[in-house]
């Protein structure tokens, strides 16, 4: 009896103890980022659905139209994320932009034996992943995302530079360059600038308002001749939208930073509570009082009440058109109208680039491949298709908006526009703005407002 | 257990082995056993140790060598029995609730965050690469990767064998030569003006023998090997650090891509002695105590990339006496103990009520409404918080639609702890059903009986019979309810992500759990600091630890009145 319990129980023992040091293992293997990192993983492919920039629809085409014999291999976002490891270039791209980068992967291949990895990562999580991985001793070599992450990447440590040589930067729109520019330095490679503009549903609106006076009155009469629901639809949110309130308080020669005669921002002062800022932050409450805007409208049902004809006017920016294009909306994208006393209302400009691991195992080959592939026409072009969004290249540009009056239009709609501020401080702006904006709309003083949001941001400054 | 199994004592007429008290012998095919699972068990912790060392983290190598200690000390001998059945447990225990415990108590009492996520020497390294910059108008040259001929490719000399492009204009050219020495016989018939790189300097490299790609880099050199793509990319680091010096100002040709060369310098330079980070203008940072390099003369921005400090009890001391923090933490701290408090009763009054209905005998199709009430508690609180926000706008949501009402839902403090506390009920009464269900079918009918008998009615019998025997059942799962609904992330995340936020405060919502308001800290907010983010959390731990103890201690009253 004894003897048998006694095998039983070493049995027992010998499992859990294996059990424990597989545990164990594992668990040592991880730095506490990387571990955390694993949790977030599984919370990215859940979120992949949820991507609200990609359509699926359109998703799907750019899968199908990748070549199948393509050497580059797509790794689905379920498995543990590729890392930078010596032998392949690892790309991290959302699906999109995965999908658009399977050629040129395939030709780098090809021109010089490096195997590429594309691996997805869905878009929202991108930026933390990159910065926690990295972090972590890991990573890709390139990843794929928005300019406004610089500063807090640079800031960590994540990135490296890229010294891009002086024709090729005279290759690409200035702006987009200055997107990927930190305290004079260039961290990435540009692809695609994206702006807010204003989309009008052709049916309900047949003429482009010349002021946006003239857009709100249209817009009233329409909800008047209830042909409308809304006279106009823009992003708003309970806890405001400083996106998209910006190119209001922008349109008098306010913003958020001054600018600095060599370029970039000047992080250390806000000017929130500046006179011109609050010329705009006016004209954001004379919208609200007019209907224009609301708080109602938020990141899940603005774009909705477009496509579903309840207003012939959208503010919004490249994201929107695959749901209106699938909804058959026929809309017409023109630059925000100005205010009848001159004011010209002035969005921010988004850049999309790759940008280089500071922790790269293949520094130079990750370099050869944003530097001298990335600058290519037909990437550019490529990249356009999956994205809708005009190319930083200027021939790239030129090309595509030959041939597509839509990208012409929302070229036509950045211009004059500046790229989102890229440094840290930025980061202390975005909530306390927002809410001051969502006051204001919500009927409370602008200057009242603005005056607080400025207070709140010197402080964290 | 069948006779065969058990050898009896002595049987075999061998004494009984050495230390098995009982005299039962153990086989050695058991002792093998053993012996093969302590080793394999230590050769696992030995290859994790291995990685450990090699990504440099000591901490993890001698926690990893005290549990290879203690599976040695504990199951090679035949003592400490209890010890062979707890250590496994015991090992986990400590790594994944001592260890994140401690983690974050450490952590608490630094500023990690954003900009302040490396190290120290990390920190110096990146400001230093950082600075790189390009030449103005310097040439770029086609770069190629050599080691000279016959030396091993992992270890041979690192040099770059340089081109200059025959398109650059002429007079480029001859500058570029001015400085790097042209001897005429460097340069190929197709214009290609050739040089090899050194850590030593840049010297012409003659052109005959040479042959050049299409690219303008150099494919073969005499007395050089060119390294591949792959080759190269084996010595990538060192590829990367190898600068060519050129000229007087420190300017040195480094690689930019695998075939091109850049003329550039590092505009940040780190003076050890001093301890300051220098820039080309000659301006001068010093470390400060908050972990950046700020400028000496306090005029213009800190370096951006900063290290971790330790900052004692700063954290802390932020959470109660900042004005933004106090203010707000209390008014927190009191949503946080109301939302709980009511969202446990009012879901645990409702499940019960329908618990009691359902119940009754009398009731007929109960399998079908049970299974009906139970749906909103199998919706996943994802799809059903964003839906339920959507219901809750002003403009736009069915509540406003279909009630007439124009109530703010979302904007106005207390109509948003109010949509809370509705999403709340409808997600948690099931559960309160669900348990309460099965506590009443464990009273027994006879003491429902006996009241009836000592002429109690249906509302008596309920209030003073029933009640207290399932408040005694159910109490310590209101208990869990209460302690889950503290930390109810996820709803408040979903459905007000704590607004309404007023008075100009971005970080302090009205509706903010504790959670929340370090969810935003950490993460959200204009700074993430992590390192204050854990010292909410650590708040929150003693506070949810406090009200647990309070509240068990409570519910053991109850069971020893009944």
């Amino acid at each position: 009896m004894k003897r048998t319990t006694g095998v039983i129980a070493s049995a027992a023992v010998a499992a859990l103890l294996l059990a424990a040091c597989g545990d164990t293992d594992t668990d040592t293997e991880e730095t506490p980022a990387a571990a955390e990192e694993t949790a977030t993983e599984t919370e990215a492919t859940e979120n992949e659905a949820t991507e609200t920039e990609a359509p699926a629809a359109e998703d799907e085409e750019t899968t199908e139209d990748a070549a199948p014999e393509d050497e580059a291999t797509t790794e689905d976002a379920g498995e543990e994320p590729a890392a930078s490891d010596g032998t392949s270039l690892v790309i991290w791209a959302d699906d999109l932009r995965s999908a658009a980068l399977e050629d040129v992967a395939a030709t780098f291949e090809e021109e010089t034996g490096v195997p590429v990895t594309l691996q997805v990562v869905a878009n929202e999580n991108l930026r933390e992943q990159f910065g926690d991985a990295v972090s972590a001793g890991a990573g890709p070599d390139i990843a794929v995302g928005a300019h406004d992450w610089l500063g807090e990447l640079v800031q960590n440590n994540v990135v490296a530079p890229v010294q891009l040589s002086s024709d090729l930067v005279g290759q690409f729109s200035p702006e987009s360059v200055e997107g990927f520019t930190f305290e004079g330095q260039t961290y990435g490679v540009p692809y695609s600038v994206e702006s807010l503009a204003l989309i009008r549903n052709v049916e309900m609106a047949p003429e482009e308002p010349a002021t946006f006076e003239e857009l709100v009155a249209t817009g009233q009469q329409l909800v008047e001749d209830g042909e409308a629901e809304l006279v106009m639809a823009q992003e708003v949110g309970q806890e405001g939208n400083a996106y998209n309130m910006y190119p209001y308080l922008a349109a008098y020669g306010g913003g958020i930073f001054p600018l600095l005669d060599e370029g970039g921002f000047d992080g250390s002062q806000a000017i929130l509570d500046s006179e011109e800022t609050l010329q705009g932050a006016e004209k954001i409450a004379w919208l609200a009082e007019q209907d224009a805007l609301t708080v109602n409208l938020d990141g899940s049902n603005t774009i909705p009440q477009f496509v579903e004809g309840n207003t012939a006017f959208l503010v919004s920016g490249p994201w929107a058109i695959q749901q209106a294009t699938d909804a058959g909306i026929d809309y017409a994208i023109s630059p925000l109208p100005d205010f009848e006393d001159g004011g010209d209302p002035s969005p921010f400009l988004g850049v999309n680039g790759f940008y280089v691991s500071a922790n790269s195992q293949n520094p130079q080959i990750a370099q050869t491949f944003v530097q001298e592939y990335v600058s290519r026409v037909d990437v550019q072009v490529a990249l356009f298709e999956a994205g809708d969004r005009p190319p930083a290249l200027t021939a790239a540009y030129d090309e595509v908006a030959a041939a597509n009056e839509d990208i012409e239009a929302w070229g036509l709609a950045a211009e004059g526009g500046t790229p989102m501020p890229n440094i840290p401080a930025m980061n202390a702006v975005w909530g306390p703005l927002g809410i001051a904006t969502a006051a204001i709309v919500n009927g409370q003083d602008p200057a009242e407002q603005m005056d607080t949001a400025q207070a709140e941001v010197e402080t964290a400054l | 257990m069948s006779q065969s199994v058990i050898d009896p004592p002595g049987s075999t007429g061998e004494p009984p082995a050495p230390g098995t008290g009982d005299g039962v012998r153990t086989p050695a095919g058991v002792h093998a056993a053993r012996w093969a699972l302590i080793a394999a068990a230590l050769l696992g912790l030995g290859y994790a140790a291995q990685q450990a060392i090699e990504a440099g983290s000591w901490l993890i190598v001698t926690v990893v060598a005290f549990i290879a200690m203690s599976i040695l000390v504990v199951y090679s001998t035949q003592r400490f029995i209890p010890a062979k059945y707890l250590l496994p447990g015991l090992i986990l225990l400590v790594l994944f609730q001592i260890w994140p415990i401690v983690y974050t108590a450490a952590t608490a009492f630094t500023n990690y965050g954003d900009g302040h996520t490396l190290s120290k020497d990390e920190a110096i390294v990146a400001a230093q690469a950082q600075s790189v910059r390009q030449d103005p108008d310097a040439p770029r040259y086609g770069m190629s990767v050599a080691v000279p001929e016959g030396e091993p490719i992992e270890t041979g000399e690192l040099s770059f064998l340089l081109t200059a492009t025959p398109t650059a204009d002429a007079e480029e050219l001859e500058e570029g030569a001015e400085e790097t020495g042209d001897t005429g016989e460097n340069v190929t018939a197709d214009g290609y003006q050739l040089f090899v790189g050194t850590e030593e300097g840049l010297e012409p490299l003659a052109a005959e023998g040479v042959s050049v790609r299409a690219n303008g880099t150099v494919e073969t050199a005499p007395g050089y090997r060119v390294l591949n793509l792959l080759e190269a990319n084996q010595r990538s680091r060192e590829v990367t650090d190898l600068a060519v010096p050129v000229g007087e100002s420190g300017s040195a040709v480094k690689a930019a891509t695998t075939s091109q060369a850049f003329v550039g310098q590092p505009t940040m330079v780190y003076d050890e002695e001093a301890d300051t980070m220098t820039n080309a203008e000659g301006k001068v940072y010093v470390a400060s105590e908050t972990g950046n390099f700020v400028p000496e003369d306090g005029e213009g921005a800190a370096l951006p990339a900063g290290w971790t400090v330790n900052v004692g009890f700063d954290n802390f001391l932020t959470i109660f006496t900042d004005p933004a923090f106090r203010g707000g933490f209390l008014k927190i701290f009191a949503w946080n103990l109301a939302f709980p408090i009511i969202s446990v009763a009012s879901t645990f009054v409702l499940g019960m009520l329908l618990a009691i209905l359902f119940n009754d005998p009398r009731l007929k199709g109960k399998g079908i409404y049970r299974s009906l009430l139970v749906l909103p508690y199998a919706l996943p609180v994802f799809v059903t918080g964003l839906i339920w926000a959507a219901m809750f706008n002003q403009q736009f949501g069915l509540i406003n639609d279909m009630t007439g009402l124009n109530v703010n839902w979302l904007g106005d403090p207390w109509a948003a702890r109010l949509a809370l506390i509705i999403t709340n009920l409808w997600l948690g009464f099931p559960y309160m059903f669900l348990i309460c269900t099965g506590a009443l079918q464990s009273i027994p009918t006879d003491v429902k009986e006996a009241a009836a008998v000592d002429g109690a009615g249906p509302l008596r019998t309920l209030v003073s019979v029933t009640m207290p025997l399932l408040l005694v059942a159910v109490g310590p799962l209101l208990i869990a309810s209460f302690a889950f609904n503290f930390n109810n992330f996820t709803l408040i995340y979903l459905v007000t992500d704590g607004g309404p936020f007023v008075d100009g405060n971005s970080l302090v919502g009205s509706t903010d759990l504790l959670i929340n308001f370090s969810y935003r800290i950490a993460l959200e907010s204009g700074n993430p600091n992590i390192g204050l983010a854990s010292a909410v959390s650590i708040v929150i731990f003693m506070l949810v630890g406090a009200i647990s103890y309070v509240g068990f201690r409570q519910s053991k009253a109850l069971e020893e009145v009944n």
